[in-house]
């Protein structure tokens, strides 16, 4: 008997087991995110601190309170927040804090899960590490294990992080920890289904794309459920967002909603690890199509090759959108009987003379334009990506001049927004026409969307002028676009100084069908879009390309 | 060879915040020639090229390409070279026979007959897509792009990293149909046996600047030749003479090194001891590239000859 062999079989390292060195690898995952976990987990918290710091100076009575109130529980208020319970009378500022911006925290959750999962997973595969770490003494569903490890124990912690935040305000603890469950509970969801998806195809991209667009959608399916009528309906209950909602932390909280979702967390992670198990490492479950051998006749200029590389998700975003305007549109029918009691107050808050059918309406354009923002932005960043990844220089490397090359590309990014902007607001008008039964809607929306246009050019050479300066400055355009958004869907309850709304470039063209849209605000914008994408051209063809 | 250069450059300097990377470079490429431009990594080899195709701004220095500027006329210039980077990357959702085509247009037109002739060739499939190919075949595509072009001049950096070695001898015949066709190449490259076999003038760069510059036979006298030889009577003699090296004795054979001008001395020397044998071959390119690096290595052969 020798002294080597007892320590190996007391540790168990001789055993074949599928999750051998799990606990080794839940060490390496987080040491490779010492900083992101933590700044994740501490950026939510932080908010918990601003929302409930900020929100008795903007609002010092509960009666202050009380006229938000009616923005957070009408049709708006569901798309942009949730069920709205504890709105009816007597507002807390606990219950307008969850009530308001819990579902921020659900999203946020859910995004910092995907990301996790994806990024220990699918981008590992991708990147050929994983290949040098199951080569080791490991099992072959550790790093899945460790994976979601880590992703349950950060979604405990940020429970716990947020519900003593919110407790140390002197609100009710139980309400606190509820409210905290929730939001890891929502997490937690995401985490399993991201460990589906990253089975499924073989790119970190769609994977994390993939989870997004389940995101998307249970967003969606919320949204939408929750504006029919008030407190939600049964659609709500269709989406894992909703019941961290339906807790109801605050009003009368109930936890038993959460086990739907520890109950989808689990079935989805048993689906995960079977998929994983019928497949190769790196290897996705769709096998890979073949293309054509050659070019297609059209795709022969810098500007066709920037349309070939945009169009996937100039299609996907096309969808996606055009299927939530139809959606949002065809709920204005019912949404206007159910809430049409509460017109009165609406008109206070949103400044309008006019009906709550009008001001949902305008707001739905504007919350559109935030989104195409986001888009134009992205796009930005994919001709980003084309420098740094290496592709951009055989291009330049051709007879194609660097002006030409961005120029393309942008003129690209800017008609494919625009396309984006006009299909969302076409369909959000033929969704409202036929729910209500009024066909102008569709000219009128069509346009009250189109008409914003140029604030989208404005986020997307803003997004150049930064890139052509230098590709590390890029990320600096979401700071305009956060304060942008920021101020257009919660201006009115911050009442913020006039200067402050001056500087967005959301808060000049007016809302329509609300309010006239102007012809300088559009001209203005259109000229300081051209000035700063000239500006951004210039830069980039006297700076430095930057290599792979 | 013609006189006129297509590649003229002085006194290249680039510095990226306290490194500089290249360090007034020079570097002459006659027109019509393959020139070998050898030396380890970072030594500046990339970051040349990407000046050469105004990529990158130099910080001081001339550099002229094809009797051009390269940072201000560069899009006529890139409609006459064509260039193969050492690291490819491929859009992912886009065809290897796509990405061909398209880079291909973009310069000016592609020979369609000629892309699937080197395709055969190289034995590259091009329907599959960017994101699917290994680092070879994307060295592929790069490579049939330039290939397949008309350019005069091919700026091909590190070309053949991830081919077999029988792609790498489908590669060499294509540069030699190349230069046959009257193009000038300049070839960068650390695989010295590659540069050896297809370069008309070699020059090696070191720390971002040029020090040895000419033909291969230009170089070899200032290097070794590297003999092993078994003689009938002890050969004890050798150790000392003038211009001999590193004299070692393996299996009853003495190996050593002879510097270029005493190569006919040491012969008179060997014969009259009664040569059995003799193996006696001329400078690598690794001798070459040691004796501008590898004074560390001299240092140790020093010590195993005393």
């Amino acid at each position: 008997m020798t002294t080597a062999t007892a320590p190996a079989a007391l540790s168990g390292r001789t055993s074949d087991h599928p999750a051998t060195a799990t606990w080794r690898l839940v060490r390496m995952v987080l040491r490779r995110d010492r900083v992101k976990l933590p700044a994740w987990l501490l950026g939510l918290t932080v908010f918990v601190f601003y929302f409930n710091t900020a929100l008795p100076i903007i609002a010092p009575t509960e009666a202050d309170l009380a006229a938000f109130s009616q923005f957070s529980a009408g049709p708006v208020g569901a798309v942009l927040s949730g069920p709205g319970y504890g709105f009816d009378a007597g507002l807390s500022y606990e219950q307008f804090f969850v009530g308001t911006y819990a579902l921020y925290f659900l999203l946020a959750a859910a995004l910092m899960n995907i990301l996790l999962v994806s990024r220990h997973t699918r981008v590992e595969e991708q990147a050929g590490r994983a290949e040098l770490v199951r080569a080791g003494v490991v099992g072959r569903n550790a790093p899945l294990t460790a994976t979601l490890v880590v992703a349950s124990a950060a979604d405990v912690v940020l429970a716990l992080l947020l519900g003593a935040a919110t407790a140390s305000f002197g609100y009710a603890m139980d309400g606190a920890l509820l409210f905290g469950a929730g939001v890891g509970a929502a997490g937690l969801v995401f985490a399993a289904v991201t460990a589906v998806t990253v089975q499924i195809t073989e790119y970190s991209r769609a994977a994390s794309g993939l989870a997004g667009t389940v995101l998307g959608i249970a967003y969606l399916i919320r949204a939408a459920g929750d504006s029919l009528t008030e407190h939600g309906s049964l659609l709500s209950w269709f989406s894992p967002l909703a019941w961290s909602q339906q807790t109801r932390p605050f009003v009368d909280g109930r936890w038993w909603p959460l086990l739907l979702s520890l109950g989808l967390a689990a079935v989805t992670t048993a689906g995960a690890f079977a998929l994983a198990g019928r497949r190769d490492l790196g290897a996705g479950l769709r096998a890979a199509r073949r293309g054509p051998a050659g070019a297609a006749p059209w795709l022969r200029s810098p500007s066709t090759l920037a349309l070939r590389l945009q169009r996937a998700g100039l299609l996907g975003w096309t969808g996606a959108l055009v299927v939530l305007g139809v959606t949002y549109g065809a709920l204005v029918g019912p949404m206007t009987d159910t809430f049409a009691e509460l017109s009165g107050q609406f008109a206070a808050v949103l400044g309008a003379e006019g009906d709550v059918l009008n001001g949902y309406l305008s707001f739905m354009a504007v919350y559109d334009v935030i989104i195409v923002g986001a888009f134009a932005i992205l796009a930005v960043h994919r001709v980003r990506g084309e420098e740094t990844s290496g592709r951009a220089e055989p291009v330049l490397a051709t007879a194609t001049g660097r002006v030409r090359w961005l120029g393309t590309h942008l003129l690209i990014v800017c008609a494919a927004a625009a396309t984006i902007l006009v299909a969302t607001g076409l369909a959000f008008g033929v969704g409202a026409a036929v729910s209500t039964g009024e066909v102008g809607q569709v000219a009128e929306l069509t346009a009250s969307h189109a008409v914003r246009i140029p604030e989208v050019l404005v986020f997307a050479a803003v997004g150049v002028l930064l890139y052509g300066i230098a590709p590390r400055a890029l990320p600096l355009v979401w700071l305009v676009f956060t304060y942008a958004a920021i101020l257009a869907l919660f201006g009115q309850l911050l009442q913020l100084p006039q200067w402050m709304h001056d500087l967005s470039p959301l808060d000049h063209i007016g809302r329509m069908p609300l309010e006239d849209a102007g012809i300088v605000p559009v001209v203005t914008l259109c000229g300081i879009a051209v000035a700063a994408a000239a500006a951004g051209l210039a830069a980039f063809r006297r700076r430095d390309l930057t290599g792979a | 060879m013609t006189t006129r250069d297509a590649i003229e450059v002085t006194g290249l300097v680039k510095t990226y915040g306290s490194t500089r990377a290249l360090d007034g470079l020079d570097l002459s490429v006659a027109a019509g020639e393959v020139h070998g431009f050898l030396g380890p990594n970072g030594a500046g080899k990339t970051t040349t090229i990407r000046i050469l195709l105004g990529l990158l701004r130099a910080d001081a220095g001339q550099a002229t390409v094809l009797g051009r500027d390269p940072w201000s006329e560069a899009v006529s210039l890139h409609r006459r070279l064509a260039y193969v980077p050492g690291d490819v990357e491929l859009w992912p959702n886009l065809t290897g026979g796509e990405t061909i085509d398209v880079l291909g247009r973009l310069h000016g037109g592609v020979d369609r007959a000629r892309v699937d002739q080197l395709c055969q060739r190289f034995d590259l499939d091009p329907t599959k897509k960017g994101r699917t190919y290994s680092k070879g075949n994307r060295q592929k595509v790069a490579l049939i792009t330039a290939l397949a072009s008309n350019a005069e001049l091919l700026l091909l950096d590190e070309p053949t990293a991830g081919l077999d070695p029988l792609k790498e001898a489908v590669f060499q015949e294509c540069i030699r149909e190349v230069r046959d066709a009257g193009r000038t190449v300049l070839l960068s490259s650390h695989i010295l046996a590659q540069v050896e076999i297809l370069a008309d003038r070699i020059s090696i760069i070191r720390l971002g600047g040029i020090v040895e510059s000419g033909t291969l036979s230009d170089m070899r006298h200032l290097t070794r030749t590297t003999v092993t030889v078994e003689t009938d009577r002890p050969s004890d003699g050798l150790v000392g003479l003038a211009g001999i090296h590193g004299v070692r004795r393996v299996d009853g054979q003495i190996r050593f090194e002879v510097d270029g001008e005493h190569v006919d001395p040491i012969m008179r020397e060997l014969a009259a001891l009664g040569i059995r044998s003799i193996v006696a071959h001329p400078p690598t390119l690794e001798q070459l590239l040691l004796r501008h690096y590898g004074d560390d290595l001299r240092g140790d052969r020093a010590e195993v000859t005393s």
